[in-house]
């Protein structure tokens, strides 16, 4: 169901940002707040908020559970990495996975996550599901944090045109004192604490009526008690996975090497240039100094720097220009990403051109047709 | 004020999507062969022998009595949002199915709904009731354009299944790319596809395409670009450089071209979003995306949108930190050393191009939820390509001064049988410069030592020039050429020392339109290798011959009082302001000797006027060369692209047609106008043992995989060294030759023998090369028409 639109279509007039928005938003500040690494949004619909949440680059896996298949399929290719994330694959890892399944069901793949977000997911449930939910998401899943959004129905008289509920497919809709007894019921019998808020002001005047969203924060009070508490529970594997992405990322062998030759080729080059270029007709004026680009500037001075050290001296020899590795090692992206020279090393072997001893690396010396 | 798009991700599958863009890219319902009476039978020819060939085509077939049931989707009251408007559709699963296509207002369905018009009550979430009419507007036949249209987006959508990547209108498989870390360069594999109604079957053309990548931002160019041309020239290097260009984003999966820069904001500079609030490009990539952009000093790159995507529209900014370039620039294409690196990847061999390919295939086959989905909709295909019979026409004999030349057709070249012959017509140099800088004089004499040892064997007459040394700069250059280039100056050769464009372009703007007179700039690096440097004369002596109206070979042309014309488009990508069309018209029965004249025309201006007035003075020139006006002329027509068939047909064509009538009212020649398209999809491969191979030149193809609404053939001319051969496809839109197509077969092939920069066959006819040759040389460098003194000689090579 599409309820994050529905919500805007008619409420653009009174919340701005529209509602749906705003809990997104509040979901997002949350992540900032706590940090987690692994996040799941239970009922993730047509996966909006997940594609916001994988922006957040503290979150290295993200889950997406919803009972109907249809709406996920329909966007969910917007979870794959970008072009861009394979020409430069970031740091973190990001995994990014949908499961097709229902909240009522336990599955072990929702285990050992940090955060779980449950967004105008309850009024949909019918009661045999509702009844089973805090087993499944607070007995089981056992999350450090749980969030549940769900309307207010003190709102609904101030909503134009709402007559029973909000949207034909909720089951139900509760009031400030109903949401938060279920709440505080639930926080209790898990040993959760639980703090209550929400989103979309209600009008000056009215303010008895309290958030159009009302939210419970939900706070396990004692952390895992570890290993023993997950193996005594079901492993048996419910939920369908219907989409699965995995980003490319520098923790990744393959991605790295890749990275650590494409700089090194590119820094050994680059100096090559500069080198020969000095030693052209028409080679570089001295005197022309940038003033947009400070990058550049630097990586000129810092090259005459290293020159002067003798071991790190690029040579020409025959045909051939010697780059050091140790040279190369010492521009501050190579290091980076590698860490340590034997890392260096180890990376590129077989990969990049070097000297016999291997303390080079070589690149032919014959002019590049322009 | 700036527009900006807000939301990431691909766009909804919809009949306006990316590649199905109402623009018709396979000028699907142009049919021109209907109005042709000659061919209505037959467009066939039969000269020849057979070959097997096997192409990139694979057969759609669906099930008997298939058809597509379009549906128009009204509601009631109106719903203006797509999204609300096909969720309240598809709270009526039950009743249309699940498997449907939507766009908004017309629904496509497998199957046939009970009644004609079906009323659908939905609630929105406020309570709103809303009654949905589905009345059905049409039964479409698998042949239908819009069933065609309909086929390609289902299959994009399977692609999207696969999990390849869309990077405009194709498809690349992301997770093994190849990295070329010596250019910083990545390529993907992917495949080109599209779907349409062939000669006897719908089938889908798959081809593979790369995609060249580069891992370094937008930003990264510039900084590279600032130190290797300094401040002074920096911005105009930049907008040389990246206008243009297609980027692809961090945050997003859309591609943008570069249409500006501007200079005059930054990251911190604000712009206005939908909802009228104000925002700096910082915030808005912080608090969208999590990105912070670390240079505050950069420039934003501007995107003009051509179209309103989703609810934005106008200029759109980009940040370059946030930016990658796609493709390659001229300046890369222009670096042999990339390109070589580059063709190892991307020239596939037949039998490799050919397998990829099948690894498409394979992945449809074997993917259940693509099978699933072909099934819901009561479609497969064939997964075994097409094979058919083509034709190998005879190869041409090359003329030259009464001798008559055979030469090995595999390699379609006979620079080693004609050389040392003389030419049909040698243009002697009695009086002629030499300009040279003190540091080439020695390459200067090399040259000079070697042309006086390669001419004579040509017969051409080569007298002492006039050796003039200038220092290395432009304004030296020109001023010698002012006070030393009088009217009998047959030609002037300028050794360069590097491949600076100002120098070249200068030299040729005042030697083409001021002084016209005909020269040949050569770069001194061509002349320093003593091993190529009799070759490099060679050519360098017959191409100064053709510049001052000589003549090499000829083939054989069996038709009288023809006159061919050849166009050709060049598009200014930088300035993006101006287009060229060369134009370019035999003079002679031999056709040896052309006429060109070139239309200079701001953007968005229509080409006819000025071709209506460069075939007036063609046929006036040819009219003064052979004492009569041409009863036959043929217009090869390059430069059109995709889904501009139609203004061709219904402007264009016309105009030649007013044209000739304006002549006089008993002049009635035979008109034939024939659209000449390079990039095509269809590849060919010969069957020889259990391999592919290339064919061979001279490959003729005009069944199976041609359209049965058009006039139109496949030749395969040139050949290739590596990777597979590109056949050109010619399509006849117009013609009152009464000719066989047999004939206008052979007679395009044998066009594509008489281009004097390179003696073998060319992969378009020599008109049409001409004509690209005027045109590039006049939008790279000129600017403007070339003196007409010099309309009756080659002086574009």
């Amino acid at each position: 169901m599409d309820k994050n639109f529905k919500e805007e279509f008619t409420q653009i007039i009174k919340f701005k940002p529209p509602l749906y928005k705003q809990r997104h938003q509040f979901v997002k500040d949350l992540v900032e707040k706590y940090k987690p690494k692994k996040v799941a949004d239970l009922g993730c619909a047509d996966c909006s908020l997940l594609r916001m949440l994988k922006f957040c680059s503290c979150i290295e896996v993200l889950a997406g559970l919803d009972i109907c298949a249809n709406v996920m399929k329909e966007k969910m290719h917007t979870l794959s990495p970008l072009p861009l994330d394979y020409l430069q694959p970031s740091e973190r890892s990001l995994t990014v996975t949908l499961h097709h399944g229902s909240v009522a069901h336990k599955d072990p793949c929702m285990l050992g996550f940090d955060l779980v977000t449950c967004i105008e997911l309850i009024e949909h449930l019918q009661e045999p599901e509702l009844k089973k939910f805090p087993e499944v998401v607070f007995g089981f899943m056992a999350p450090s944090i749980v969030v549940i959004s769900t309307p207010n129905s003190e709102f609904n008289p101030l909503l134009p045109g709402v007559m029973l509920y909000r949207h034909p497919d909720h089951k139900f809709e509760w009031n400030q004192a109903q949401f938060q007894s279920w709440a505080l019921e639930t926080a209790r019998c898990y040993d959760y604490s639980v703090e209550f808020t929400g989103v979309g002001h209600p009008p000056p005047g009215m303010e008895k009526a309290g958030f159009c969203t009302q939210i419970g924060v939900f706070i396990r009070k004692h952390p895992q008690t570890g290993e023993s508490v997950q193996s005594e529970k079901p492993t048996e594997a419910v939920y369908k996975t219907v989409f699965k992405a995995v980003y490319p990322s520098l923790k990744d062998e393959k991605y790295l090497q890749n990275a650590v030759i494409s700089e090194v080729i590119f820094t050994a080059q680059i100096i090559k240039h500069r080198l020969m270029s000095k030693h052209e007709e028409y080679g570089d004026d001295p005197e022309r100094k940038s003033k947009l680009q400070p990058s550049m500037d630097c990586f000129s001075d810092y090259l005459g720097k290293l020159v002067v050290e003798k071991n790190m001296e690029p040579f020409v020899n025959g045909n051939e220009f010697y780059i050091p590795l140790a040279t190369i090692f010492s521009f501050p992206k190579v290091n980076r990403l590698c860490g340590s020279f034997e890392k260096l090393c180890k990376l590129i072997a077989g990969k990049v051109r070097l000297s016999s001893d291997g303390s080079a690396v070589m690149l032919s010396i014959e002019h590049e047709d322009e | 004020t700036i527009g900006l798009q807000v939301s990431s991700g691909l766009q909804d599958l919809s009949l306006r999507d990316r590649g199905g863009r109402r623009r018709d890219f396979h000028d699907l319902g142009v049919n021109t062969r209907q109005a042709m009476v000659h061919v209505q039978e037959s467009k066939t020819g039969f000269s020849g022998r057979m070959i097997k060939l096997t192409t990139n085509h694979f057969r759609l077939t669906s099930r008997p009595q298939w058809a597509l049931y379009q549906y128009h989707v009204g509601y009631s009251p109106e719903m203006e949002a797509r999204r609300l408007r096909s969720a309240l559709l598809f709270q009526h699963e039950e009743h249309i199915g699940k498997t449907h296509a939507f766009d908004g207002s017309i629904l496509f369905l497998p199957k046939k709904l009970e009644n004609k018009v079906t009323e659908l009550f939905s609630r929105t979430r406020n309570g709103e009731d809303v009654k949905i009419t589905v009345t059905l507007t049409n039964e479409l036949p698998p042949t239908s354009p819009t069933c065609l249209q309909f086929y390609n987006i289902i299959f994009r959508r399977l692609l999207k299944m696969l999990n390849l990547q869309q990077i405009g209108r194709n498809y690349y498989n992301p997770s093994d790319p190849v990295s070329i870390p010596n250019h910083r360069l990545m390529v993907w594999l992917g495949f080109t596809s599209s779907i349409l109604q062939y000669e006897e079957n719908i089938m889908l053309c798959a081809d593979v395409s790369h995609k060249v990548l580069r891992g370094e931002t937008v930003l990264d160019t510039m900084h590279s670009l600032h130190s290797q041309v300094g401040e002074e020239r920096f911005r105009d290097t930049c907008a040389k450089e990246l206008i243009g260009l297609i980027v692809l984003t961090k945050y997003n999966n859309r591609t943008y071209r570069i249409d500006d820069i501007d200079w005059d904001n930054n990251p911190k500079g604000t712009f206005r979003k939908s909802d009228g609030s104000e925002m700096s490009f910082v915030e808005y990539y912080r608090k969208q995306y999590n990105i912070e952009i670390t240079d505050w000093m950069q420039p934003v790159l501007i995107s003009q949108m051509k179209r309103k995507r989703g609810n934005i529209q106008g200029p759109v900014a980009l940040i370059p930190e946030l930016c990658s370039l796609t493709g390659l620039t001229d300046k890369m294409r222009n670096d042999f050393s990339m390109m070589k690196d580059l063709a190892i990847h991307t020239r596939l061999p037949p039998e490799q191009r050919q397998r990829e390919i099948g690894r498409l295939l394979n992945y449809i086959q074997k993917d259940d939820n693509v099978q699933k989905e072909l099934r819901n909709w009561g479609l497969s295909f064939d997964y075994k390509s097409v094979s058919f019979t083509g034709r190998v026409v005879q190869g041409e004999k090359i003329f030259q001064s009464g001798n008559m030349f055979d030469y090995n057709p595999q390699f379609a070249d006979w620079t080693k049988e004609t050389r040392g012959v003389p030419l049909i017509r040698a243009v002697p140099m009695d009086s002629w410069l030499l300009i040279y800088t003190r540091r080439n004089y020695d390459v200067a004499n090399t040259l000079l030592q070697s042309l006086f040892k390669v001419t004579p064997s040509m017969g051409i007459r080569m007298n002492k020039p006039n050796m003039i040394e200038v220092d290395d700069r432009t304004e030296a250059y020109l001023r010698v050429l002012q006070q030393r280039v009088t009217p009998d100056t047959n030609i002037v050769v300028c050794i360069l020392s590097s491949s600076r464009k100002d120098k070249y372009d200068a030299i040729k703007k005042y030697l083409c339109t001021d002084c016209p007179i005909p020269s040949q700039c050569v770069l001194a690096r061509t002349l320093s290798k003593p091993q190529t440097i009799m070759t490099v004369a060679t050519k360098i002596a017959l191409q100064m011959n053709c510049k001052m109206g000589g003549e090499l070979w000829s083939v054989e042309i069996p038709l009288k009082q023809v006159m061919i014309v050849g166009i050709d488009c060049y598009h200014d990508t930088v300035s993006g302001k101006q287009s060229i069309a060369g134009f370019v018209s035999s003079l002679n029965q031999t056709l040896t000797r052309w006429f060109s004249r070139c239309i200079v025309q701001s953007r968005g201006q229509e080409l006819v006027d000025g071709i209506k007035a460069c075939l007036q003075t063609a046929l006036r020139n040819w009219s003064k060369w052979n004492k009569c006006l041409p009863s036959r002329i043929f217009v090869y027509r390059d430069g059109v692209g995709d889904g501009q068939l139609n203004t061709l047909v219904n402007y264009e064509v016309p105009q030649f047609l007013d044209c000739l009538k304006s002549i006089g009212t008993d002049y009635c020649p035979r008109l034939t106008v024939i659209v000449v398209k390079k990039r095509v999809g269809a590849r060919f491969f010969a069957e020889v043992g259990a391999g592919l191979k290339n064919p061979p030149p001279g490959t003729v193809v005009d069944t199976v995989v041609t359209r049965p609404e058009w006039y139109d053939f496949f030749i395969v001319s040139q050949t290739v060294k590596n990777g597979c051969v590109a056949p050109t496809h010619y399509n006849v839109i117009y013609d009152t030759s009464q000719l066989k197509p047999d004939h206008v077969q052979r007679l395009t092939y044998k066009l594509c023998h008489m281009y004097y920069n390179w003696s073998g066959i060319i992969r378009v006819p020599a008109p049409c090369q001409y004509a690209h040759k005027l045109a590039f040389l006049v939008g790279q460098s000129i600017h403007r028409e070339p003196n007409l003194m010099l309309s009756d000689r080659l002086f574009y090579l």
